[in-house]
């Protein structure tokens, strides 16, 4: 995803498109070892990497769509027909 | 995760699978009913990515729901369940065509190499300087303020607005992955994008949605 300018060092603005990669453990290991030296250095990376956890934590808790009363009744008709065949 | 602990988890949930199945097969409405619910958030999902209405998206899945019935008897568990429906879904999804699908196929829709950065670049110290690419002020401390505030009722309804306001692909993925709780396969599998894509899409998702949280815990 983001080009690293340097083989030995990541900036902030890096850190902040390589979040996802690193959660999802999709980067090379040099690139993980990178990004986790930063963020033991860099508070403002720390709270990002933070605030990009609790990202995925609020999303999580978003209640996921009932299935609307009309739909259960038809498809539960639909799997008796079913049934019966 | 450690490998050993993922086939585990696959071996338990294919033996859940496979009763559920017997299950299905011998007419027992109540295992139907769970199916539907438990898919219901994820196939919603899928469907809106390629209609335009969330009215025709309901459609679609209720039809896909009858595709599945027609196919039950056939299903061979080549591919886990949940693949398997929502690939029918996909396909109820496409063939639908006409007025009420989306001009543009999502593979289209795929990231390309233009970068949407995930932080507003006036954030961060500009290339030149000293320092250059570090922060110019740091982000908001989450860690201190108390957790009631910070996932609470208020700031799950703007995670929630934040992802409506996403492009169709961003929005799906970020569905499947996070509120309906899909893994990056069933996400690649389903939408046909590669696990590079599945990944900018989710990224770029992800960061919309804290920006738009940054905006609200900041005020």
């Amino acid at each position: 995803m983001t080009e690293l300018h340097s083989h030995d060092h990541v900036t902030c603005q890096e850190v902040v498109e390589l979040v996802t990669d690193y959660f999802e453990g999709a980067l090379p290991a040099d690139q993980a070892d990178l990004f986790e030296q930063h963020i033991n250095f860099c508070e403002g990376c720390d709270w990002y990497v933070d605030e990009m956890r609790t990202t995925v934590a609020a999303v999580g808790r978003v209640k996921e769509e009932d299935v609307p009363d009309e739909m259960r009744e038809r498809l539960l008709t639909a799997f008796r027909d079913w049934k019966r065949k | 995760m450690a490998p050993v602990q993922e086939d585990h988890q696959s071996i338990a949930a294919a033996a859940e699978e496979a009763e559920l199945l017997v299950r299905l097969r011998a007419g027992d409405e109540r295992a139907f009913e769970s199916l539907v619910e438990a898919y219901h958030g994820t196939m919603l999902a899928v469907a809106r990515n390629y209609v335009k209405t969330r009215d025709v998206a309901e459609e679609v899945v209720q039809e896909a729901w009858l595709g599945v019935l027609k196919g039950l008897d056939r299903f061979e568990g080549r591919s886990s369940l949940k693949t398997w429906v929502l690939k029918i879904l996909v396909n109820t999804a496409l063939t639908r065509g006409g007025r009420e699908a989306r001009s543009v196929p999502f593979s289209s829709l795929a990231p390309a190499g233009e970068d949407e950065p995930a932080v507003e670049p006036e954030r961060f110290r500009p290339p030149g300087e000293a320092f250059a690419g570090h922060w110019n002020g740091y982000p908001g401390d989450w860690s201190s303020r108390p957790e009631e505030g910070l996932l609470g009722r208020e700031t799950i309804d703007v995670a929630k607005a934040a992802i409506e306001t996403l492009p169709d692909a961003q929005r799906t993925v970020i569905a499947m992955r996070d509120v309906a709780g899909c893994s990056a396969e069933e996400v690649c599998d389903t939408l046909d994008v590669s696990e590079g894509n599945q990944r900018v899409l989710l990224h770029r998702a992800r960061s919309h949605v804290r920006a738009a949280l940054e905006r609200h815990l900041d005020d």
